[in-house]
C-alpha cells in the first residue's frame, strides 16, 4: 500500500487496523465472518449476497433462533480395511480443527449436533475399497445436525462415499482434511425424499501435494444447498470438484462453491453440470475462485452448464474470479445454459433415432463426461440410472418442451 | 375448485395496502385496493421478496426491491425486472373475514 510519506506519522497503525492492511485476503472475502456460534450471524432476511437466492420460507426454520428440534438422521459407517471409523462426542479435539463455520445455519449446525463421526486413514494406507458413509433422515418434522470429520494422513489413499436418502430436515459440516501427499476420493449423493431440506458445508483442506476429487450428485431434496470449499495449506495441492444435479418441478438444489489459493503451484478444477424440467425447478451455482498475492504458480478453471429442459425452470449461474497475482499458469472461468442444440437432435434424428430417444442419448452425453469420471464403479451405473429415471419419470401432462422457436 | 380458507378478518387490512399471511405452506398477500380485495402469492416472480412489504397504487401491487408491480386482477407484472405473472386466488367476503380458495 502507497501512503504519502509522514501521512500516517510515526504511530505505528492501531492493532485492529494492522490486521486489515496485512491480511491477504480477497476483497469479496473481506466482511466474511466466521465463528463457531450462531448468534454472531444476524437471521438472514433474503437480502444478504449469500442468501439471496434461498428461498428461506422452505427451510423449517434452519436459519432463525427457533430451530425446530427432535429430527432423527441416523449416520452409518462401513469402513474400508484399515479406515477408522469413530463415534466421537462434542469437545473432541479432531472437531473443528480445520473449519470456522461462514454462515448461520452451518454455526446453527456445529452448536447443534449431540455427536459426530471420525473416520481416520492413517498415514501410508491404500485403502482398497471405499467407505461408506450413510446419512438417512427418519422424519423432516424436526431439525437434524450433524458432523462428519475424514481425515486422510500422510501419503495414504482413500475413496469416501457419502450417502444421503430419506426425509430430513438437516444441516451440517463436513471436514475433509487431506495431508501431505496423501489422495481423496469423495462422492457426496443426494439422493433425499421429496419433502427434504438438507444445507450443508463441505470443507477441503489439502496439505503439500495432497489431492482431491469432490464429486456432488444432487437428484433429490426440497431444498439443497450444498457448500464445498476449498483451502491449501501447503504447495502443490490439486482439488478437482466436480457436480450433476437434476432439479425438477418445485426442487431447488443449490451449490455454492469456493476455492481460496493461498499457496503456490496449486491447481484446482471446477465443474459443475445441471438440468432442469418442470415448474419452478430452480438450479443456484456460485463458483467463488480467489487467488491471492502469494498463490503464484495458481492453475484453475471452473466452469457450469445447465440444460434447460422445460419451460418454467430457473437458473442462477454466478462464476466469480478474483485474481490477486499476474503470476498464474492459468485462470479462467465459463458458464452457459441453454437448451438442448439443435443440431445434436437432428443428426440423431436423420440417423433414424425417433425424437425422445435423441433427447435421451444427448442429455446421457451431457452428463456422461461426469459420471465416467467417478471413481466407483458400481455408482456409475446407479447414477446413470438415476438420471435416466428423471428422464423417463412420466412428465406432468401441462409440462411443455421448450419449443425450437421459442 | 378448492375450498376456501380463512386467510384474515377485513379489519386487518388497510383502506389501501397489503398484509402479507401464511396459508398452510403458501405465502398469500391479501390486498384491498379502491375497495376491492384481492389476493396474489406473496413471492415475487423475480426474487425471493414478499410483495406484501410493497406499495399498493393503480391496482398493482409494487415488489419493493427492484419496482415491478404485479396487476392484482391478473398477476402479470406491469414492468421489468420480472417477466412472469405471480398467481392469483379467489377470494370471498363472508361477515368480517376473508377467504382465499387456494389451488
Amino acid at each position: 500500500m502507497s501512503v504519502p510519506q509522514g501521512a500516517l506519522g510515526d504511530r505505528p497503525p492501531k492493532p485492529a487496523l494492522q490486521g486489515a492492511v496485512e491480511s491477504t485476503a480477497p476483497v469479496s472475502r473481506l466482511h466474511e465472518r466466521q465463528s463457531f456460534d450462531p448468534a454472531d450471524f444476524g437471521v438472514p432476511t433474503g437480502r444478504e449476497e449469500e442468501w439471496r437466492f434461498t428461498p428461506l420460507r422452505r427451510l423449517r426454520g434452519l436459519h432463525t433462533d427457533a430451530v425446530p428440534g427432535d429430527g432423527k438422521v441416523s449416520v452409518e459407517v462401513g469402513a474400508a480395511p484399515g479406515v477408522i471409523a469413530e463415534t466421537v462426542e462434542r469437545g473432541d479435539p479432531r472437531l473443528g480443527a480445520t473449519y470456522v463455520p461462514a454462515d448461520r445455519v452451518s454455526a446453527q449446525a456445529w452448536a447443534s449436533f449431540t455427536e459426530a463421526r471420525v473416520v481416520t486413514v492413517p498415514a501410508e494406507v491404500e485403502s482398497s475399497a471405499p467407505t461408506w458413509i450413510a446419512v438417512r433422515g427418519e422424519n423432516a418434522a424436526g431439525a437434524a445436525f450433524g458432523h462428519l470429520v475424514v481425515d486422510v494422513q500422510p501419503n495414504a489413499r482413500a475413496v469416501v462415499v457419502l450417502e444421503h436418502t430419506g426425509s430430513a430436515t438437516y444441516a451440517d459440516n463436513v471436514e475433509l482434511i487431506v495431508r501431505d501427499g496423501a489422495s481423496l476420493a469423495v462422492v457426496s449423493l443426494q439422493e433425499w425424499a421429496d419433502d427434504a431440506v438438507h444445507l450443508s458445508h463441505h470443507h477441503v483442506q489439502l496439505g503439500r501435494d495432497a489431492k482431491i476429487t469432490h464429486t456432488a450428485v444432487t437428484l433429490g431434496g426440497s431444498v439443497v444447498r450444498l457448500a464445498p470449499t476449498v483451502r491449501y495449506a501447503g504447495p502443490g495441492g490439486d482439488a478437482e470438484l466436480r457436480g450433476l444435479y437434476f432439479a425438477d418441478a418445485g426442487q431447488h438444489l443449490e451449490h455454492r462453491l469456493f476455492v481460496d489459493h493461498t499457496e503456490r503451484n496449486c491447481r484446482s478444477r471446477v465443474s459443475y453440470k445441471g438440468a432442469l424440467r418442470g415448474q419452478d425447478a430452480h438450479a443456484v451455482w456460485i463458483g467463488d475462485v480467489a487467488i491471492r498475492p502469494e498463490a503464484t504458480g495458481t492453475d484453475t478453471y471452473e466452469y457450469n452448464r445447465n440444460l434447460v429442459l422445460s419451460d418454467g425452470t430457473r437458473v442462477d449461474s454466478v462464476p466469480n474470479l478474483e485474481i490477486l497475482t499476474g503470476e498464474v499458469v492459468g485462470a479462467g472461468h465459463a458458464s452457459a445454459s441453454g437448451r438442448l442444440e439443435d443440431q445434436h437432435l437432428f443428426y440423431l434424428m436423420a440417423r433414424g433415432i425417433p425424437f425422445e430417444e435423441a433427447r435421451r442419448l444427448v442429455i446421457e452425453g451431457f452428463f456422461g463426461e461426469l459420471i465416467g469420471q467417478i471413481e466407483v464403479p458400481e455408482l456409475r451405473d446407479r447414477i446413470t440410472a438415476a438420471i435416466e429415471r428423471e428422464l423417463t419419470v412420466a412428465a406432468p401432462a401441462d409440462e411443455r418442451l421448450v419449443k425450437a422457436d421459442g | 375448485m378448492a375450498e376456501f380458507a380463512r386467510a384474515c378478518a377485513l379489519a386487518e387490512l388497510p383502506d389501501e395496502g397489503a398484509i402479507g399471511v401464511q396459508i398452510g405452506d403458501l405465502s398469500v398477500a391479501i390486498v384491498r385496493a379502491e375497495g376491492e380485495v384481492y389476493a396474489v402469492h406473496d413471492v415475487c416472480s423475480h426474487e425471493e421478496v414478499p410483495l406484501s412489504e410493497g406499495e399498493v397504487y393503480d391496482h398493482t401491487v409494487e415488489c419493493w426491491l427492484h419496482g415491478s408491480c404485479f396487476d392484482l386482477r391478473t398477476g402479470k407484472p406491469t414492468g421489468p425486472p420480472a417477466t412472469q405473472p405471480v398467481a392469483t386466488y379467489p377470494v370471498k367476503i363472508d361477515g368480517d373475514d376473508v377467504y382465499v380458495s387456494l389451488p
